[in-house]
């Protein structure tokens, strides 16, 4: 090592030192003319402080997250305490959700002030949650799936370089504007032209979820189906790179033995890639539980009520925060905000148990690709 | 590695039967005619005329890059679906165009089995990883499966190894039983012909002598075709050796004449250059 580096150094013209880094005028630092040079410094700088730090004090930048995550829930957790206390175990099962009598003088329960007549049930919110969400993963899933098949497999180079940018700017869109798409176009169209269909579905318990009047379109399966479009670009893209990851050799294999495209699919990459799409699942998963904007803007935002059939008004937990926050606000106890804390501490132990889950299903999906 | 009797015996039957077979006229399983390959407009195979006989080894020998493995992959048209590929000329498989256009890929495929340089289980258990090509190709009721995994599993000697964990993952075998393992699944769907694309470059010298025993006692039930840059192996288990350079077939004799007698300049040089 020595040897070499000063063998190189006794060279007259070392190819290696002067030339590239100085002479380059990415070099010189001109803030004035490029300000974005600025942030690059400072990124630079930070690099520079994280890396040349001692040990410790990395350990303590790199522990940021963690710590950050860790006081939000508590700060959640303690917020939504009192609620706790006052709503019991009846806040996941029972489904009245009023805020009470606002004129009333408020009474005490449990030591805590709560108008008279306030009572808390997020049961039609936690289901709500859990269905939209499945709705959404059924139709995500098969359609990233296939999508993610027929990029790799079958698609040039050149064609599904531009699936991919495709699917980052559908990850970019504002949800927003999901919204305004799934209430303005896709839920009429849903009522005028589904539903009269799905009425010829016999009225028979379990089918008959399946069918029912329609409210402007705003409901579970408007709802489901945004969602489940919002969140085919996270799975699909994750099941591409794991399709991609299936070594040649494999289906090559496959191919060799005389099996169909589909076989090779089922059978060689499908058992492959099995383990990273569950993770990818329940990432698109962890997505769909917190959506808000979309999902309220689709849903119906009903209170009080379990959706009787896809087409029926509904509600999540996140749709029910964003729009019971003002009205929570005119409690003068505080009690409502604090319920609302609470729906909020459901709704993180949700999506922390789904990412959770996801990375860890991720990271031993990967593991098993590097190890064989 | 030991040489049991029934081995023995059924090398001298193989013996036997090739000596038959050199006597009566032997029919061709593969002839290949100006057969040309190229990708992106360059030629990778050029030109190359072969006639491979029924129930013969044949070792495709020469400098890497200069296209075996792409010749090989031609044959069971591998490389179809390979983007800038495109050929001329013909293959025939006993008599068979393999480029004709009602030709079905799946059962060429079934008929031309294919092993390849490294070991390549399909990621389900070790009896699935037999059982799959079988059901794919509808060769036998599903009672007869437990049977014939058994049966190529002892086939290629991998039986008492595996007999006890044939619903685990083939991935904790050692890279030689995974490759006896490719070679038994290769087997169970009944090909005509095996190509074999440098089947034990990537395996040790135990695992090495294993593969070449099994190869040998498969003629000339089977037709063989292995590609190999370990001249030795050649040398031990060829009938006939096919040397190529630059995509071209360069020549094509017996074992001993391209080792002991070689015609070509080129080939004096390859087969002398790494026996020093
Ligand atoms: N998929 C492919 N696309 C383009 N060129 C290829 C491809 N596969 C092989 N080649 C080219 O074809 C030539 C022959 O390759 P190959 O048949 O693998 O040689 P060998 O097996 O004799 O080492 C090489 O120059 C290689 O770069
Ligand atoms: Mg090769």
């Amino acid at each position: 090592m020595s040897t070499h580096t000063s063998s190189t150094q006794g060279l007259p013209f070392s190819p290696l030192r002067g030339s590239p880094l100085s002479a380059s005028p990415k070099g010189q630092l001109n803030s004035s003319k490029y300000p974005y040079r600025v942030f690059l410094g400072l990124a630079r700088w930070w690099r520079a402080v994280v890396e040349q730090s001692p040990q410790y004090l990395s350990a303590v930048l790199g522990a940021i997250p963690f710590l950050a995550l860790v006081a939000i829930v508590i700060i959640l957790f303690h917020e939504a305490f009192p609620a706790i206390k006052v709503n019991g175990g009846g806040f996941v099962t029972h489904s009245k959700w009023s805020v009470g009598s606002e004129y009333a003088n408020p009474i005490r329960r449990d030591g805590v002030a709560t108008p008279v007549g306030a009572t808390y049930g997020a049961w039609p919110l936690i289901l709500g949650t859990l269905e939209a969400s499945a709705l959404a993963l059924i139709i995500a899933v098969p359609v990233s799936l296939l999508s993610a098949l027929i990029v790799v497999e079958k698609l040039s180079a050149r064609a599904s370089r531009w699936v991919g940018v495709f699917l980052e700017i559908l990850v970019g869109i504002p949800s927003v504007i999901y919204g305004l798409w799934g209430a303005l176009t896709l839920g009429p169209f849903l009522a005028h032209h589904l539903a009269p269909i799905a009425n010829h579905i016999p009225n028979v318990p379990i089918l008959r979820f399946f069918r029912g009047p329609t409210y402007n379109g705003e409901g579970l399966l408007t709802a489901g189906v945004v969602l489940g479009i919002m969140i085919i670009p996270i799975i699909a893209s994750t099941a591409r790179d794991l399709i991609r990851q299936v070594p040649a050799s494999l289906k090559d294999g496959g191919r060799a033995i005389g099996m169909t495209d589909f076989e090779v699919s089922r059978k060689v990459i499908w058992p492959w890639i099995k383990s990273g799409i569950v993770g990818a699942t329940f990432l698109g998963l962890g997505r769909a539980l917190g959506e808000t904007m979309a999902v309220l803007m689709t849903c119906g935002a009903v209170l009080g009520t379990t959706a009787h059939s896809i087409f029926s008004n509904m509600n999540t937990i996140a749709a029910t925060i964003v729009s019971q926050l003002d009205s929570a606000q005119t409690d003068g106890t505080g009690f409502a905000v604090r319920s609302l804390a609470e729906l909020g501490c459901i709704l993180i132990v949700i999506t922390l148990i789904c990412n959770i889950g996801a990375k860890l299903l991720l990271s031993r999906a990967t593991h098993d690709t590097t190890t064989t | 590695m030991e040489i049991t009797k029934d081995k023995a015996i059924t090398q001298l039957d193989n013996f036997a039967n090739v000596n038959q077979l050199l006597v009566a006229e032997s029919p061709k399983a593969i002839n290949v005619c100006d057969f040309t390959g190229r990708f992106h407009g360059r030629t990778v195979v050029d030109n190359i005329n072969l006639e491979i006989s029924d129930g013969s080894i044949t070792a495709i020998v020469g400098p890497s890059g200069c296209g075996k493995s792409t010749f090989l992959r031609s044959i069971n048209r591998m490389n179809d679906r390979i983007s800038g590929w495109s050929r001329q000329g013909s293959i025939e498989l006993y008599g068979e165009q393999v480029y004709a256009n009602d030709v079905e890929l799946l059962s060429l495929r079934r008929r031309v089995g294919m092993v390849f340089q490294r070991p390549n289980p399909f990621p389900m258990s070790i009896e699935e990883n037999i059982a799959c090509g079988v059901r794919a190709h509808r060769l036998a009721p599903r009672s007869h499966m437990k049977d014939i995994v058994r049966a190529r599993l002892e086939e290629v000697g991998l039986w008492k190894a595996v007999s006890g964990r044939l619903k685990e993952s083939p991935f904790q075998l050692s890279g030689g039983q995974q490759q006896l393992l490719c070679l038994a699944r290769a087997l169970a769907v009944q090909p005509e012909v095996l190509l074999l694309d440098e089947p034990t470059s990537s395996l040790d010298p135990i695992s090495t002598q294993a593969v070449e025993e099994l190869l040998k006692e498969f003629v000339p039930e089977l037709t063989i075709v292995i590609v190999t840059h370990n001249l030795a192996q050649a040398k031990r288990i060829a009938d006939n050796v096919a040397f190529f350079m630059n995509g071209s077939l360069v020549e094509f004799g017996s074992c001993e004449q391209i080792f002991d007698s070689p015609k070509e300049p080129e080939t004096a040089k390859y087969v002398s250059g790494i026996f020093g």
